[in-house]
């Protein structure tokens, strides 16, 4: 009985250790690490050198480059004339402005693989006008918006509202009635004096440039009443006068005495809602900042509606 | 007591089994197609696909928590769409979801991969189905296949719009067909493999399902690929989309919130569906989506962007008070910084106390479909299309366009634009198809991701995105079991 249980006690250990050693033995092919650089493996995924570019929104001689190079580190790029960087996504400033550009990038690993990719680069002068949004364009808001601050020896109400306004909605569909206007009488007239009004807002355009003019197009419509509806002629013809003002003004009595950009006259007679649309091209100024003005000279009721600035794209 | 040697052999069987090296070194690629079983009558094959939905259906998290991959389908697909557009965020900063909206998603993303997975695991059930489709009966076998692969163009449609080139895997293979398996193929050829598969479901499908793949449901989604391929076929998408409008089967729900409650309304074209209480059968979705009163696992997912809340404001109509809501004190400001979505409330839900929200008994068992496509997104892909990317005047367009507008409330005369242009489209489908997986894709198709997500990363001083961040990574795992094959994304 004795004898037994040692032997069985052996097996238990015998089995155990032999186990156990299995066990151990069974994983080591799996988890073994490698020594360094024994057995290392061949690095096939290559750098491949590759980019995209976009001008900058606000200067189009500068260039904002985009790395698409895959499998890299390190990048070198060449942009002529000995210009290089180091950087992943660098903008450069193409100092000759329009033109096209070879432009090299040269991808690498941290093996000192490396991949080069020369693609043309083109500076193309795409400018696009600052778009001008009209406060209460439409005068549904009544005079808000067009008031001048103050006015010496004047009266900074710009006009009388009006119902009389053009059949055309702002957004230039039909509104199959009338739309709310602005008005000037013979009353409100340049000659009426410290009674005149006058109409004001001031915008912010792109500004023209040494190497860019700037082009805008001010739209309006207006209506002037037919000697059949009323009678009577200022002196000169009945008309209106649309003003673009070199500047900003809050005196409306120096924004009268400067010198403007531009002045149209228009003096159709068609009748009351009877709107002619019609435009008016002028040049931005250096700093961009300039207003629009309104004013009448006449003896019978006219309107202005629908006001709108566009900038004139040039190809 | 004898018993222990048997014991003691088994013990170590055991352990020489444990450390089979075959499956713990050698994981399957995710893009494998290995057969395990195949079908041999018509019930097998329709069981495969309706395998194949499960695929889509995707394994809630409530019910299975491992935090890898474990195809989550389309449940976590929010985080790789909403939260890279501007439209949402993750409340928190910790973990790997809140990695999405910040533009910082690495190769080794655990949700990016199991999307990525997710999508391999329906083209693989989808390819399983064909290779055994001939042992269904000979008049379903047109059908089936058409069902199969109009799943197969949809996991395509959405890897190649998030990952870009990707391996092309059409039949079954073994697990040793490397080259096939993890060779990255060219875009425009993923995108024929996706036309020529839609195809067959639009000529050989009918409009009998909603929840599985309709005529109607391949019609609609070939116009979007039509609208995305890198050669547009706007004349295709047009065409595509007039014949659902002209079906006669789909119109819009008169009121908004019933196209979400009103499961497989007239609105859904296709939809997953999921079942309230089942965790088999459940969606986590609902409950992440909660934060004010946190029903989810974290502190909230898709937490709506102010800027979003804005649009809403301005252009929702009666869609802002059923897609967003605030709580506390975010619901007194004008604008709110952290509203939550509510196209998704789980059963049993109360909001009507801004205060002290409630989610029902089981919000993590949600039950709300995932809407693929409805009608209104059709209809606004009618007017995309016509547009051709410019602005347009187009009568039709701009019908189709005012359709999904006035049921949002707006008038049909005095709101009626005279021309349409793309700001106001994308705008549109912004606000009509918020939260639903399209913002993203709908940036990127309407070429301005870069314009519009570069300046709301630089507003939200998400310094990490840059024009490569429009691409995810392509999943570390899957770079490394292909011995060099698979590529990278530009990194």
């Amino acid at each position: 009985m004795k004898y037994q249980f040692n032997f069985f006690k052996n097996t238990i250990k015998t089995v155990l250790c032999a186990s156990i050693l299995v066990v151990s033995v069974s994983c080591e092919d799996a988890f073994e690490f490698d020594l360094p650089e024994a057995g290392s493996i061949e690095d096939k995924t290559l750098p491949t050198a590759n980019f995209g570019y976009i001008p900058n929104a606000l200067d189009f001689k500068t260039v904002e480059f985009n790395n698409l190079s895959t499998e890299s580190t390190k990048y070198l790029w060449d942009f002529g004339e000995g210009n290089t960087s180091t950087e992943k996504d660098p903008s450069y400033h193409f100092a000759a402005g329009e033109g096209t550009y070879p432009v090299t990038l040269t991808a690498s690993d941290n093996n000192n693989a490396s991949h080069t990719v020369t693609l043309d680069v083109e500076v193309v002068d795409k400018f696009v006008p600052i778009p001008v949004t009209i406060a209460n364009g439409d005068f549904n808001s009544g005079t808000a918006d067009w008031k001048f601050t103050e006015f010496t020896g004047g009266n900074v109400n710009p006009f009388n509202s009006s119902g009389d306004g053009s059949f055309t909605k702002y957004d230039g569909t039909d509104n199959g009635a009338k739309t709310k206007g602005a008005k000037w009488t013979k009353d409100t007239s340049v000659s009426a004096g410290a009674n005149a009004r006058y109409a004001y807002q001031a915008i912010l355009v792109s500004p023209t440039l040494v190497d860019r003019i700037v082009k805008y197009k001010l739209e309006y419509e207006y209506a002037i009443k037919t000697p059949a509806e009323q009678a009577g002629v200022a002196e000169g013809g009945n008309r209106i006068f649309s003003t673009i003002l070199d500047g900003h003004y809050t005196d409306g009595a120096l924004a009268v005495a400067s010198t403007p950009i531009s002045t149209k006259t228009v003096s159709e007679a068609k009748g009351k809602t009877s709107h002619t649309k019609v435009t008016q091209t002028f040049t931005a100024n250096a700093s961009g900042e300039v207003a629009i003005m309104f004013s009448a000279e006449t003896a019978v009721d006219v309107y202005i509606d629908n006001v709108k600035v566009y900038g004139i794209v040039e190809d | 007591m004898k018993y222990i040697k048997f014991l003691i052999f088994a013990v170590t069987g055991a352990m020489f089994v444990s450390c089979d090296t075959e499956e713990f070194l050698n994981p399957l690629p995710d893009s494998a197609i290995v057969t395990n079983s195949f079908f041999k009558s018509d019930e097998d094959v329709l069981a495969g696909i309706i395998g194949m939905y499960d695929a889509v259906q995707g394994v809630n998290e409530n019910t299975e928590s491992s935090s890898i991959r474990y195809n989550r389908g389309v449940q976590l697909e929010y985080l790789l769409t909403e939260h890279r557009s501007d439209n949402t965020r993750s409340k928190t900063l910790e973990g790997s979801r809140a990695d999405f909206h910040r533009y910082i998603v690495e190769p080794d993303n655990v949700q990016s991969e199991d999307y990525y997975q997710s999508m391999y695991e329906i083209i693989f059930r989808a390819n399983n189905v064909l290779e055994y489709v001939s042992n269904a009966s000979a008049s379903n076998i047109k059908k089936y296949s058409a069902e199969a692969k109009f799943l197969r163009g949809y996991a395509y449609f959405n890897l190649v719009r998030l990952y870009g080139a990707v391996p092309l895997v059409t039949r079954v293979v073994n697990s040793d067909e490397k080259e096939l398996l993890f060779t990255r193929i060219e875009e425009a050829k993923i995108y024929e493999q996706i036309v020529a598969d839609l195809q067959e479901g639009v000529t050989y499908l009918d409009n009998a399902h909603k929840s599985r793949a309709s005529k109607a449901a391949a019609q609609g989604l070939l116009a979007k690929v039509y609208l995305t391929q890198p050669t547009r076929n706007y004349a295709g998408a047009k065409q595509l989309c007039e014949d659902i409008i002209n079906s006669g089967k789909f119109s819009l729900e008169s009121d908004f919130k019933d196209v979400f409650y009103n499961e497989l309304n007239d609105e859904i074209i296709f939809a997953i569906q999921y079942l309230s209480g089942n965790p088999d059968e459940s969606q986590g979705f609902s409950s992440e989506f909660t934060s004010y009163s946190r029903q989810g696992r974290q502190d909230g997912l898709n937490i709506v962007n102010p800027n979003l809340a804005e649009d809403f404001i301005a252009n929702g109509g009666n869609r802002t008070a059923v897609s967003y809501a605030a709580f506390g004190e975010d619901a007194e400001l004008s604008i709110p910084e952290n509203a939550e979505v509510i196209k998704f409330l789980p059963d049993g839900y109360d909001i009507s106390d801004t205060n002290l929200p409630t989610y029902g008994g089981g919000p993590s068992n949600a039950g709300n479909d995932w809407i693929i496509l409805r009608y209104s997104d059709v209809l606004l892909m009618h007017a995309e299309a016509i547009m051709e990317g410019n602005t347009t005047n187009s009568i039709d367009a701009i019908n189709s366009f005012m359709e999904v507008r006035v049921r949002a409330g707006f008038d049909p005369i005095a709101d009626r634009p005279s021309v349409l242009t793309v700001n106001e489209l994308l705008l549109e489908r912004r606000v009509e198809l918020a939260f639903e997986n399209h913002r993203f894709f709908d940036l990127v198709r309407l070429g301005v991701a870069h314009d519009v997500l570069g300046a709301h990363a630089t507003l939200k001083g998400y310094t990490s995105y840059n024009i490569r961040r429009l691409l995810l990574p392509i999943p570390s795992r899957e770079i490394n079991l292909s011995d060099g094959i698979l590529t990278q994304n530009p990194q």
